[in-house]
């Protein structure tokens, strides 16, 4: 397994470098600069002309993409992400204490969202074409329809505008509850889907139709026999859906005003930080990558039957 | 030895439990608490130009001017200011006895110290880009300081008003290295007590205060025991918090303002002397090289419906080419230099200069369609005025194909041939945003070679008595609008919803606030 692992993760360097490439050619060709872009609609390029030439030269913009490319993969080689010409500041300093706050945004919205999608899931498979069945499918189809700002707004107006349970601006731990919230039951909705077709499609399966004929009980089939398959076709989601969330889940972080990855994605792009926009696609390549290993590893661990050594 | 069950459940948990602190315990404090729609970048004053950082600053900060109600400079840590014969040394003597918050004194190697920071190429100020004349600053006395210029700058004693040039303790500066923009050191009313990235912003009352404005209210110590500045970005939350109490004051979007404008619980702050300006340009490339064609648009647009779409009507009609918040606004030029709305007008300057009215409703001329590319940046104000004006054009048998993108892509590509009109937007407090805009070849380098006008806006520039300074602001305005080298829209007015009980929450010249003179009624 540890062969397996260190291969995968070899395997992800030339991505995450590939991708750096590209981010860096397409800086190329864009006609501005987060030393233009700082200056919008206030002054214009010829009365900043001594300004401007002065920053590029601080932050190392006035280099050929190439150069700037080489030296900037020479220093995130040594933990250096390099500093935000908007922000003054390293970047690592900003990105650091965002993507805490966006593993905790995740973290909590996948753990709502297992623990309402995937009963509910199960319950719908076993209870096929059964009102419970259709209610629940009506309530997933809701929640992937349902657009996120709209229902994060929803949330708000019911649980702190109406009833005065939780602050419009919240604080402390409170301050995750309605994001997550919102995050988990839209996470909950693909989550019950999936669960549900790989819990009705392991139920046709010979395996479960002998552990009937023994006289198990359906519960006891459900459990033992069919969750683990099931389990399997869930975690391939969340993992994708993990990936995903560490990626920023831009809406809902600035509706609550929760500052993660995402909401200072969109923000480094306007602003043509470069620095920022980089550090942050490492880290969108970075999450997708961990969480497909981690899921291979689950794999692993779930079903004895996957063997990545052979 | 846990299962796998308890691992996931507890690792899940670990994210919930690390956010969980006690609740601060507030109800004891007199405290107002204000909406920023971000985060600011840094409250090193010299290091940014962000609007959001100037309004943070404005907390933080006393500056050497302020402008009083007819835009006149007055001193404020100033005492006093002399120009050189050939304007282009301003010579400031400051008034004893300010200190910083961290208690040292404000005094005029402290101003140098912050005018070199601004100087110094290895810091990279990105507000050298507004002062580019400025050369170097001389101490003359321990309380006074001179400024060189390489040329008469006339808008330098509107910036000095401005909250980025307040001036920040050396000793802190030094001090905190890297770090001095989140540990800010001014001489204002509130001191920052902490910062929490992306979240709020703790501001505690500078009990040393003494206001020198003769203007304020309160000459002493602020009334607030505290500020929080809370970062909510999206529209409808600041809108349920004003409702729920957890806000004192929100600038909100116009859209927003009128479900609360007739609730007793609240009461409307319009601030009429904004700086920025709506405007539609031209490329100068066939046919709007011809005076006729712009001459047409011109009358073409109408800007009460604008306003109306855009702002709900929060705005000024403007048919002067500068800002109606800025000095020099004079709108008795407007209506005599002006292009009010005239459809018909705009009709007929297009049959006089040849352009034929075609079946499909499409005028033409020597067989070219009037089917022209309209630009600007995206946003949901820039749509509405962009589909007025489409609709606008399309009356008088001009077709418009409108195009946005955000600024960033936006305005570099005003710089090529392939676009006819732009509608854009800028924002600058002094009227020498007329001269950085349309000195020709002006800003996006298309207008044609032109002394006169050249002239003129030299003048703007560079004389620095306000009389006779007025004279050219004046002149240019006239000669901007009988070029038709634009066609003004609008300022629109930014609005602030206050709790009903907030009191002296005032805009000064500069569009701040003296936040020393503000408390609830009850206090």
């Amino acid at each position: 397994m540890t062969r397996y692992i260190l291969r995968r993760l070899l395997i992800a360097l030339p991505v995450v470098l590939g991708v750096l490439l590209v981010t860096f050619m397409i800086q190329a060709v864009i006609p501005t600069d987060a030393v233009t872009a700082m200056y919008e609609g206030q002054v214009t390029e010829d009365e900043a002309e001594e300004a401007i030439a002065a920053i590029r030269e601080r932050f190392g913009l006035d280099q050929p993409w190439y150069v700037q490319f080489g030296r900037y993969v020479t220093h995130v080689m040594q933990g250096d992400f390099g500093e935000s010409v908007r922000l003054r500041r390293p970047v690592a300093e900003e990105i650091g204490y965002r993507f805490v706050n966006t593993l905790q945004l995740t973290g909590a919205a996948l753990l709502i969202g297992i623990l309402i999608g995937v009963p509910m899931g199960i319950l719908s498979a076993a209870r096929k074409d059964t009102w419970l069945d259709v209610g629940a499918m009506t309530v997933g189809l809701l929640g992937i329809s349902m657009p996120a700002f709209f229902f994060g707004l929803l949330l708000i107006l019911v649980f702190a505008v109406w009833l005065q349970w939780i602050p419009v601006v919240p604080r402390g731990g409170a301050a995750l509850l309605l994001p997550a919230l919102t995050l988990g039951l839209i996470e909950a909705a693909p989550l019950s889907r999936i669960a549900r077709s790989a819990m009705i499609e392991i139920l046709r399966r010979d395996h479960i139709r002998a552990a009937r004929s023994r006289g198990m009980s359906e519960l006891s089939v459900i459990m033992r026999h069919a969750l683990p398959g099931t389990l399997l076709a869930v975690m391939t989601v969340i993992g994708l859906q993990f990936g995903n969330l560490l990626g920023g889940a831009f809406i809902i972080e600035v509706i609550f005003g929760w500052r993660g990855i995402g909401e200072l994605g969109v923000k480094a792009i306007q602003w043509r930080d470069f620095a920022l926009t980089q550090a942050i696609i490492l880290i969108s390549a970075g999450a997708h990558i961990g969480a497909n290993l981690v899921v291979d590893v689950l794999y692993a661990w779930v079903d004895p039957r996957v063997d990545y050594e052979t | 030895m846990p299962t796998r069950r308890s691992l996931v459940v507890s690792s899940a948990l670990v994210p919930l439990s690390l956010s969980m602190r006690p609740r601060e315990a507030r109800a004891a404090l007199k405290e107002l608490r204000y909406r920023l729609i971000e985060d600011p970048e840094s409250l090193h004053s010299g290091q940014s130009v962000s609007l959001t950082v100037s309004t943070c600053l404005n907390f933080l900060h006393d500056r050497l001017i302020y402008l009083d109600n007819t835009g006149k400079p007055q001193p404020w840590l100033a005492e006093s200011w002399s120009f050189s014969d050939d304007s282009r040394q301003i010579t400031f003597k400051l008034r004893p006895g300010t200190k910083f918050h961290d208690g040292t004194d404000l005094d005029a190697a402290a101003a140098k110290f912050h005018f070199d920071s601004i100087l110094d190429p290895k810091l990279a100020s990105p507000l050298r880009g507004t002062i580019s004349a400025l050369e170097s600053c001389d101490l003359v006395d321990p309380m006074t300081f001179r400024l060189n210029f390489s040329r008469p700058f006339a808008a330098a004693m509107i910036l000095f008003a401005a909250s980025a040039y307040g001036f920040n303790s050396p000793t802190a500066v030094q001090k905190a290295g890297r770090q001095y923009g989140r540990r800010p050191v001014g001489t204002g009313p509130y001191m920052l007590k902490s910062w929490s990235a992306g979240t709020e912003l703790v501001l505690v009352r500078n009990p040393r205060y003494r206001q020198l404005r003769p203007d304020a209210v309160n000459k002493g110590a602020p009334y607030a025991d505290q500020i929080t500045l809370t970062v909510l970005p999206e529209e409808g939350v600041a809108f349920s918090a004003l409702q729920t109490g957890e806000l004192s004051a929100a600038e909100l979007q116009t859209d927003t303002v009128d479900r609360l404008r007739r609730d007793p619980r609240f009461a409307v702050v319009t601030d009429e002397k904004a700086k920025n300006f709506m405007f539609l340009e031209f490329s100068w490339r066939s046919p709007f090289d011809d005076r006729a064609m712009r001459d047409a648009v011109s009358h073409a647009i109408d800007r009460e419906a604008i306003v109306r779409a855009s702002y709900s009507g929060y705005g000024t009609i403007n048919l002067n080419p500068l800002s109606s918040g800025i000095p020099g606004y004079d709108p008795s030029i407007g209506a005599t230099h002006g292009t009010p709305y005239d459809a018909a007008k705009a009709a007929a300057l297009l049959d006089q200069a040849g352009w034929k009215m075609g079946p499909a409703g499409v005028r033409a001329k020597d067989g070219k369609e009037a089917k022209f590319v309209l630009r600007s940046y995206a946003s949901p104000v820039t749509d509405r005025a962009l589909a007025v004006m489409q609709s606008n054009l399309a009356a008088i048998g001009v077709q418009v194909s409108v195009s946005t993108a955000d600024w960033g892509t936006f305005y570099p590509s005003l710089l090529r041939d392939d676009w006819d009109m732009a509608l854009n937007r800028w924002t600058y407090n002094d009227p020498q945003v007329m001269v950085n805009l349309f000195r020709p070849p002006g800003h996006r380098r298309k207008l044609p070679a032109d002394a006169e006008l050249t002239r003129i806006l030299s003048g703007v520039e560079s004389t620095l008595d306000p009389a006779e300074r007025q004279k050219y602001v004046v002149e240019a305005q006239q000669a901007i609008l009988e070029r038709r080298l634009l066609v003004p829209i609008l300022t629109n007015h930014a609005i602030t919803i206050t709790q009903a009980g907030l009191q002296n929450y005032t805009f000064d010249y500069l569009n701040q606030i003296l936040h020393g003179d503000v408390r609830m009624s009850d206090w």
